[in-house]
């Protein structure tokens, strides 16, 4: 059977005709308790208690097929899921937009099935239906994904067990905080500080709270291979994750990832460091109930709450910047906007005065005030 | 290419000293004497023919008597031009053979003339094609400033000149060759008559017959000739007023150049799009990776209008609507590049507001990029990370200050730099015709084409192709 190119646009033309036809898709479905993620990544039987990472999808081997047909029904039914969901929610912040969802798709496509996934989204000339394709994940499997994105709002992320962030692709699972664009600002920041001096490059770094390990990836990426970056974590599925994403880069003779609550682990670099960042929990906890459904149901409070104002953990990162960085040093901490940057550029200029200078906001593309960044006098 | 040429004359001129030892002499100028093609002759008992311009065409060559030493010979007028007129020992040159008007024949017929007439015929072509005469002189005030001794002292503008230079004269010398070759098999091919050499004969008759099929491969490459024409490119896509219908109308004449783009073996990806309310999209940019993707692409820069009953309007009404075509090409390393300073920037990111941060988990990640001085902008969304948008957005800002910067600086064909904010909307290059009638015609060349639905799928090398050699062709006193 050769269908046209042309049904992508064809079918949005005609998108109520395409719901009538395909309101049978669903029923094809496995029942929705299936977990596809708990399948694909049982350990190994002599295993210790930690759970190792889980595999994303595109990291997982193309061991089931189906045929094209098949895959572009289960493509279109999602197509319309994601086309058909309410936007009308008062919160912007909050719904669902069907134009990112689109996205998501096929990105998600793009991470389950092997190669040339142009045959999906319809901009092959022509092509065969009954041919088969090589998936990563069982279309059943595809199905329950693409479900648990838009009734369960569960963050894209989470799904495909991955987030591009800078030029990376870091893996991520629940119990680690998604790396958000705005902190890819601070991996800037630091090549800018080293590019302008090598004495940066040399010296041992830390990222605290590095959740699953992309700021400290990126700032040992700039360093080039000379200095040294420790990151920590109180939680141990980010050391896992973290570890897991450290080695992927090859980066295990660079980064060390540490267990433990902020500073704890780093006795031994008091006074040393010549670089301190972190992307702390920074959320007021009045605020956590509010949040948008793909963080409020999903991602680790530990790495959101920062307390009734949100600067707990900001402020014990102040304190610990004076004591732990050597005289130059440099620090960058993420913060919840305006008046958390505020306050903490007043707290290290005035409560903790003579210990830094050149102490300053930095905006995120967004143009809020996103990060306090300055240097151990 | 060139060097095939040159392996099959030498293969050539191999068999030549084989079976007959005859000296052909090549009498090159300093400029053309490649040692590909003359080494292996002797040049002692050279002779060369002074061309006059006068009365060739009056002349029986055909039936001049055929001598027993052959020559194929590059001429040099006594005004010492740059211009070389290759001919046969019996002074048939490329312009006697087309003056000669032999009739063309079907390919499979064995007949030389009809071989050499055809293969003339494309060399005049391409010729006209490269601008020949223009080309000549070019090289010429190319080589005056190679030769100035401070030259080097501008690097830029030195690599700039003797890149140039070295694509003209590889430009020129391969249509010499490619005449020379000509001549050459058309001397053996009299002598093997003369010698009644049937195998030779036979070998050379489907040199010919090979040259002629390549000579229509060098038609279509000298079409894509320019200085940027293989180069990849940005296309982009803006939809006209009207909403909805003309939306979609935009998101088909993307999805035509996507096609179209994967037919060509170019990769695409998209960087940009924003939809429409309802459907389609109100403006879009692909990147078209590939050798000449804008050579091809920049045929299409201009307005496509659609004629057609709306599947938007219920009361199935006769539609009209517009969507702006712009091509920018995407400059090779080699090439002068506008400096962009980083304090002229502005980077920006899309959101619905809200307190973003470990607020907001968002797969949305586009960014713009404002460049400050000029006012141009550049948006990426399609990326999976801010750091790669930002990254692609870049590309885009560059090759349109790239852009910017070539329209200003050479006279290069205005049509095919413009903007798309420059496109007037009064710029009508095609029309697309699904109802009453079903047609899609090219108001620039007229080329038209019954089945828009073909088209609309991406066929649209006619298209391509006849406005390319029509906007090249025009005028004959080039050659």
């Amino acid at each position: 059977m050769i269908r046209s190119f042309r049904l992508t646009s064809l079918l949005s033309a005609a998108k109520p005709l395409r719901s009538f036809a395909c309101s049978s898709s669903p029923a094809r479905v496995a029942p929705p308790c299936a977990s596809f993620a708990e399948e694909k990544s049982s350990p190994p039987p002599n295993s210790l208690s930690i759970t190792p990472p889980k595999t994303p999808l595109f990291l997982t081997k193309p061991s089931h097929a189906a045929p094209l047909s098949e895959v572009w029904k289960w493509h279109d039914w999602a197509k319309d899921l994601a086309s058909s969901v309410d936007n009308s929610s008062t919160k912007a912040e909050d719904s669902l937009d069907s134009i990112l969802l689109l996205r998501e798709l096929k990105w998600l496509i793009e991470d389950s099935i092997e190669a040339d996934h142009p045959v999906i989204t319809g901009t092959e000339v022509t092509y065969d239906g009954e041919k088969s394709v090589k998936l990563r994940a069982s279309l059943e499997e595809l199905y329950d994904l693409w479900r648990q994105r838009i009734e369960k709002r569960r963050p894209f992320q989470y799904v495909v067990g991955c987030e591009h962030w800078r030029d990376l692709v870091l893996c991520v699972e629940e119990g680690v905080l998604i790396p958000r664009p705005e902190t890819e600002l601070i991996v800037d920041m630091v090549e800018k500080v080293v590019t302008r001096d090598e004495w940066f490059k040399r010296g041992t770094w830390a990222d605290l709270g590095t959740g699953s390990g992309a700021i400290a990836i990126g700032v040992a990426r700039v360093l080039g291979g000379c200095g040294r970056v420790v990151a920590t974590d109180l939680s141990p599925v980010a050391i896992a994750v973290a570890g897991n994403n450290v080695k992927r880069y090859g980066l295990e003779g660079v980064i060390e990832v540490r267990e433990g609550s902020w500073f704890e682990p780093l006795k031994e670099l008091e006074g040393k460091l010549v670089g301190l960042v972190s992307n702390p929990p920074y959320i007021p906890s009045d605020d956590i109930p509010g949040l948008q459904a793909e963080v409020g149901r999903h991602e680790p409070k530990l790495a959101l709450d920062g307390g009734v104002d949100g600067t707990d953990s900001l402020l014990h990162l102040c304190d610990g910047a004076s004591r732990m960085l050597t005289s130059g040093g440099f620090f960058a901490f993420e913060t919840n906007g305006e008046k958390q940057s505020k306050m903490i550029v007043d707290y290290m200029t005035v409560d903790l005065k003579n210990s830094f200078s050149d102490v300053k906001i930095v905006s995120d593309f967004a143009g809020i005030c996103r990060f306090v960044t300055g240097f151990r006098l | 290419m060139s060097s095939l040429i040159i392996n099959r004359s030498r293969s050539r001129a191999v068999l030549l000293w084989k079976t007959h030892v005859i000296k052909i002499a090549s009498i090159f100028s300093h400029a053309f004497a490649d040692s590909d093609s003359a080494s292996g002759f002797s040049s002692d008992s050279a002779r060369s023919f002074k061309t006059t311009s006068s009365g060739f065409g009056s002349r029986k060559i055909s039936n001049l008597a055929f001598s027993r030493s052959n020559f194929v010979s590059t001429t040099r007028p006594l005004s010492s031009e740059a211009v070389h007129v290759a001919s046969t020992c019996d002074r048939l040159t490329v312009e006697r053979i087309i003056a000669n008007q032999w009739p063309i024949l079907d390919e499979n017929e064995s007949d030389w003339k009809s071989h050499a007439a055809a293969i003339a015929q494309s060399i005049q072509v391409i010729k006209r094609r490269l601008q020949w005469k223009k080309l000549l002189v070019r090289l010429r005030m190319l080589s005056v400033e190679l030769n100035k001794p401070h030259l080097w002292d501008d690097p830029t503008h030195a690599g700039k000149i003797s890149r140039e230079h070295g694509s003209l004269t590889g430009k020129m010398k391969g249509v010499m060759t490619f005449e020379r070759e000509l001549l050459e098999h058309i001397d053996m091919l009299k002598l093997a008559k003369e010698e009644k050499d049937s195998e030779l004969e036979s070998e050379t008759m489907s040199a010919l017959m090979e040259m002629r099929r390549v000579s229509k491969e060098k038609e279509l490459e000298a079409l894509l000739s320019a200085e940027n024409d293989h180069c990849s490119c940005y296309i982009e896509v803006q939809a006209g007023a009207g909403g909805t219908e003309s939306n979609d109308w935009a998101s088909m004449v993307m999805d035509m150049y996507k096609t179209w783009a994967q037919r060509r073996k170019f990769s695409v990806a998209v960087v940009d799009e924003m939809p429409g309310e309802m459907a389609g999209i109100k403006r879009a940019t692909i990147k078209v990776n590939g050798e000449y993707a804008y050579g091809y692409a920049k045929a299409e820069v201009g307005v496509h209008r659609l004629v057609r009953i709306s599947p938007f309007d219920s009361g199935k009404r006769r539609h009209t609507s517009f969507a702006a075509v712009a091509v920018i090409p995407i400059l090779g390393d080699g090439s002068t590049r506008v400096q962009i300073n980083d304090s002229d920037l502005r980077i920006e990111r899309f959101r619905s507001g809200g307190a973003g941060g470990q607020h907001a988990n968002t797969t949305d990640s586009a960014v713009r990029i404002i460049h400050i001085p000029t006012g141009i902008t550049a948006t990426c969304q399609n990326e999976r990370s801010q750091h790669m948008n930002k990254a692609s957005a870049m590309a885009v800002l560059q090759s349109r200050l790239d852009q910017l910067e070539m329209a200003r600086q050479t006279a290069m064909n205005a049509q095919h730099t413009q903007s798309l904010t420059e496109i007037s909307w009064g710029n009508q290059i095609r029309t697309y015709v699904l109802h009453p009638y079903r047609m899609v015609k090219d108001l620039r060349t007229n080329y038209e084409v019954s089945d828009p639905d073909s088209v609309l799928e991406g066929d649209l090398d006619g298209f391509i192709l006849s406005f390319l050699s029509s906007s090249l062709d025009k005028g004959d006193d080039e050659n």
